[in-house]
């Protein structure tokens, strides 16, 4: 029972999260947005197991959430690495402050 | 206590490395940190006791998603360019106190609420057993109607990304050939 409790898993994927936040706010390049995307949603699927565990283990919602999670993920990469890779084959870059051609 | 090791363990090895994916000069050692810190995240999972969840983590995340990232990293000529262009550093250090604030502010709600015990039940539902009954059925605990839209949305996925990289590549290398 000296394990970690709930708090230090929130703690930890809030502080995931918020890597992930600067990461997706500081970075120029799509491909590493794409990445720090990436931690933010690993942060919010461990949150659905941690509380799974500690307070609802008898309701299978936290357990099937992640799985849902992951599965949404692996749909918006792979849509968003074909998405860079016409972008890239387009204007040869794929830095978000050049990538201007929609603005009015 | 062992457990409790574990979790520092892990804990520190998947925020050292997601600091190296969010500040890494060179694409492809981010998406390495980005394995890395997958591979703590699906420990996390093991020792939250959803061995099965840890098992998809590795082999689609790992297995899929960063195997695709990596292939479009080296597809993408930039792989070969060491320095990207970054934020200017004012604004890279206006964007860390922000979420360095917002981080205190979900640690000290999160902290200073008081969470219930437990529900005093069997923790079996993690099992790919119970796992695999809730997908499937169609009662009201059930996620059967999710699982079927999930699965739409994997086909939708899948045929626009072919689309979308192949229509692109036609036309683009049509006009670049012309211009």
């Amino acid at each position: 029972m000296n394990g970690p409790t709930l708090e230090h898993y929130l703690v930890f994927s809030a502080l995931l999260f918020c890597i992930g936040l600067y990461g997706m706010l500081t970075r120029r390049n799509l491909i590493a947005m794409l990445m720090s995307v990436e931690l933010v949603l690993n942060a919010a699927a461990l949150n659905f197991v941690a509380f799974h565990h500690f307070l609802f283990p008898g309701d299978s919602g936290g357990a099937v959430f992640p799985i849902f999670i992951i599965a949404v993920a692996a749909a918006e990469a792979a849509v968003a690495l074909a998405i860079f890779i016409a972008l890239f084959r387009h204007q040869q870059h794929l830095d978000v402050q050049q990538s201007d051609s929609l603005k009015g | 206590m062992p457990f409790k090791f574990f979790f520092y363990l892990i804990a520190l090895f998947v925020l050292y490395s997601a600091y190296f994916v969010v500040t890494a000069r060179n694409l492809f050692r981010s998406a390495m940190g980005l394995l890395a810190v997958l591979i703590g995240i699906a420990g996390m999972y093991l020792l939250l006791n959803a061995q099965f969840l840890s098992a998809v983590q590795v082999v689609v995340y790992i297995g899929g998603i960063v195997v695709l990232m990596v292939f479009a990293i080296l597809l993408i000529a930039d792989v070969t360019q060491k320095v990207f262009e970054q934020s200017p550093r004012w604004r890279q250090g206006l964007i860390g106190a922000a979420s360095l604030l917002w981080f205190s502010l979900l640690a000290g709600s999160m902290l200073s609420y008081r969470f219930g015990a437990a529900a005093a039940a069997v923790d079996k539902s993690g099992s790919i057993r119970e796992i695999g009954r809730a997908l499937l059925s169609p009662a009201a605990g059930g996620y059967a109607l999710p699982f079927e839209v999930i699965s739409l949305l994997l086909i939708a996925a899948l045929v626009g990304a072919v689309t979308v990289a192949r229509a692109d590549a036609d036309n683009g290398e049509g006009k670049e050939g012309k211009a």
